[in-house]
């Protein structure tokens, strides 16, 4: 029996190239950071993310890149069991499918057939239709729901382009979310007023035990510290917050730790998100993953959406509330 | 288990012996040989035989999603950088007649040469046919049938095109014992290429153990669970076991209890989720 490093091909070994867009600047600029992978023509990016029967469990282990050309719709109304945070007009949008990092809580694994990640090059035809509806309402859009694009910064530069795309329209709110350590990626941009950096901030334990690859808390508090002092408006995102033994130990450490490092004053908002998942994408998670905490934990169903019953849920919000309000003005959580 | 589809005698033959199959004994439309680890067919040449054999094999022998799948033979070349001899896995196949391409998933890790495999459903001769109008690195006439068949079995990353180029599309005169000769040379990296296969089936394997199912099979039918509280059985199972290595002895103890209503049941389900939350 092999080791698990020397029977698998390498992440990235294969970039899958739609017809259409050998030619876009992006997708040269991609091939250009990956000389060794094979390069395979294929007609719809769907050909191959859609596959049938394909295992994400397995594919996470040997990811491969897919570039295309995103047709149809391209924003969507923000989902209800994601904060909106006060803002009307609450739009997401997906530059990219699937994500370098493997939470294991990640609705991702569940969402979408494969692990494998799609990057969508047409940019240019993304800031059109958002131009076209900021000619009828001011527009609050996520960029950074179905991936963590600042982690994929340097594969392809798409937070610094939707930065700068947005920079100085009034009626544009941008929030790029992630958990990354990879500010210095857009540090040489002036900060814009318009645009929300969020991270996510989980226990120590949390990111150890559940959110594989991802850098560990004390980076991502040196990233925040720094873009604050750039003068970016940050958003801290307590969400998902999970249930576990000795949780309340983890949060009450989580949110000190913060707060030491972090000039509470300086935060933009916060957010709690006691952890919840669609049904149909928790079901497609648990028959395809191993015994894991996360996923086979016995929640219960309300509307579509599994969580934690009533009793839990109601200790972790009370429990973060009361944490986190020591630090932020009351109006500035968000709670979900 | 592995199961290996190859067009001709002549290319089964070195498998066979390397793998030390043995004829099945069977009154089939194909001949199959099998091990206690392999099992092949052969098709006979063309798409439609491709794909009938390959869903034979795996329909016969029960394929499951643990097992993988190869169609190995050779091959010719349209890409002169490939030699004679070099062993090919493919990472698209495309059917001429439709355009239709097919994509294994590229996730075990193997020490042979990539290329795209067009197959045709005539021999491709240089001359006969013009060559800007062939798209794959080789040509052959199974590829594509076989790939759409072992599609409706097994995973992507478990269904394999092994290629092994015998000519440059000259019409050469096809010899047996050649043939078996590119084979048999390239078996080692196969094999290496199986192994990463196995090796990764092994690791990530996911779901209860036969004994856990029998456990809950037990449970559901001795406590009257109903559809539902028996599928929350086996996810309180699993949550279980994401925390212990083993299941709780107590668990056992409900082996032993009949009961005669659904209500009774429920009381125990009740205890039993008390137990493994
Ligand atoms: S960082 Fe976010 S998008 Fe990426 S795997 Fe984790 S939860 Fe999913």
């Amino acid at each position: 029996m092999k080791g698990l490093k020397s029977c698998f091909v390498k992440s990235f070994s294969h970039i899958y190239v739609e017809e259409g867009i050998e030619e876009n600047p992006l997708t040269k600029e991609i091939l250009k950071k990956f000389p060794k992978a094979l390069k395979v023509r294929i007609k719809h990016y769907k050909d191959v993310f859609c596959r049938p029967r394909q295992n994400f469990f397995v594919q996470e282990s040997s990811r491969k890149l897919i570039l295309a050309a995103k047709k149809g719709e391209l924003l969507y109304r923000g989902p209800d069991i994601c904060h909106d945070f006060g803002n009307e007009n609450f739009y997401y949008t997906s530059p990219a499918l699937n994500c370098i990092y493997s939470c294991d809580y990640c609705y991702l694994k569940g969402m979408h057939p494969s692990a494998n990640l799609v990057i969508f090059v047409n940019v240019e035809d993304y800031f059109k239709e958002v131009e076209d509806i900021l000619k009828q309402k001011p527009l609050y859009l996520c960029i950074s729901y179905d991936t963590d694009l600042l982690a994929i910064e340097g594969i392809i530069a798409l937070s610094a382009m939707w930065i700068e795309f947005a920079r100085g329209k009034e009626d544009l709110k941008l929030e790029i979310r992630t958990k990354s350590a990879n500010y210095s990626a857009i540090s040489y941009l002036v900060p814009a007023s318009n645009v929300i950096l969020a991270w996510t901030l989980s226990p120590t334990e949390v990111i150890k035990k559940y959110e594989k690859n991802t850098p560990p808390l004390e980076l991502r508090l040196k990233n925040i510290i720094r873009a604050i002092g750039d003068g970016w408006k940050v958003r801290l995102c307590f969400d998902p917050v999970l249930y576990f033994e000795n949780w309340e130990t983890a949060y009450e450490n989580l949110i000190s730790r913060t707060f030491s490092m972090i000039p509470a004053d300086k935060v933009n908002d916060a957010s709690i998100g006691v952890f919840r998942i669609p049904r149909d994408y928790l079901k497609r998670m648990r028959k395809n993953f191993p015994p894991s905490e996360i996923i086979h934990y016995p929640y219960i169903e309300t509307g579509g959406v599994y969580t934690y019953d009533e009793e839990v849920k109601g200790k972790i919000i009370e429990k973060l509330w009361s944490l986190l309000k020591k630090h932020i003005p009351e109006d500035k959580i968000f709670i979900l | 288990m592995f199961y290996i589809v190859t067009a001709y005698h002549a290319e089964a033959k070195p498998i066979i012996e390397y793998f030390g199959l043995k004829k099945v004994v069977k009154n089939s439309r194909f001949q199959v040989f099998a091990g206690e680890e392999v099992a092949l067919v052969e098709s006979g040449p063309g798409v439609v035989a491709s794909a009938c054999a390959t869903s034979f094999l795996l329909a016969e022998f029960e394929a499951t999603d643990r097992d993988a799948v190869l169609n190995i033979g050779i091959a010719g070349a349209k890409n002169i950088n490939l030699k004679k001899g070099d062993a090919i896995l493919c990472h698209k196949i495309i059917y001429h007649d439709t355009k239709r391409a097919f994509y294994p998933d590229m996730i075990a890790r193997h020490d042979m040469k990539e290329g795209v495999l067009e197959t045709f459903d005539f021999p491709v001769i240089k001359g006969n046919f013009p060559e800007d109008r062939i798209e794959g690195d080789a040509v052959d006439m199974e590829g594509a049938g076989f790939f759409e068949a072992a599609s409706f079995f097994l995973p992507p990353h478990k269904v394999h095109c092994i290629k092994v180029i015998h000519d440059y599309l000259e019409g050469v005169r096809v010899e047996p014992s050649f043939v078996s000769d590119l084979i048999r040379k390239n078996l080692p990296l196969i094999e290496g290429f199986m192994s990463s296969l196995e090796s990764i089936d092994y690791l990530f394997s996911v779901g209860l153990s036969g004994k856990e199912k029998e456990i809950i099979d037990k449970l559901a039918g001795n406590l009257k669970l109903t559809f539902t509280m028996t599928h929350q059985l086996k996810n309180l199972i699993l949550f279980y076991l994401s925390k212990h290595e083993r299941l709780p002895g107590e668990l056992y103890d409900f082996l032993n209890v009949r009961v005669n209503s659904k209500s009774e049941g429920k009381i125990y389900f009740e205890r039993i989720k008390k137990l493994l939350c």
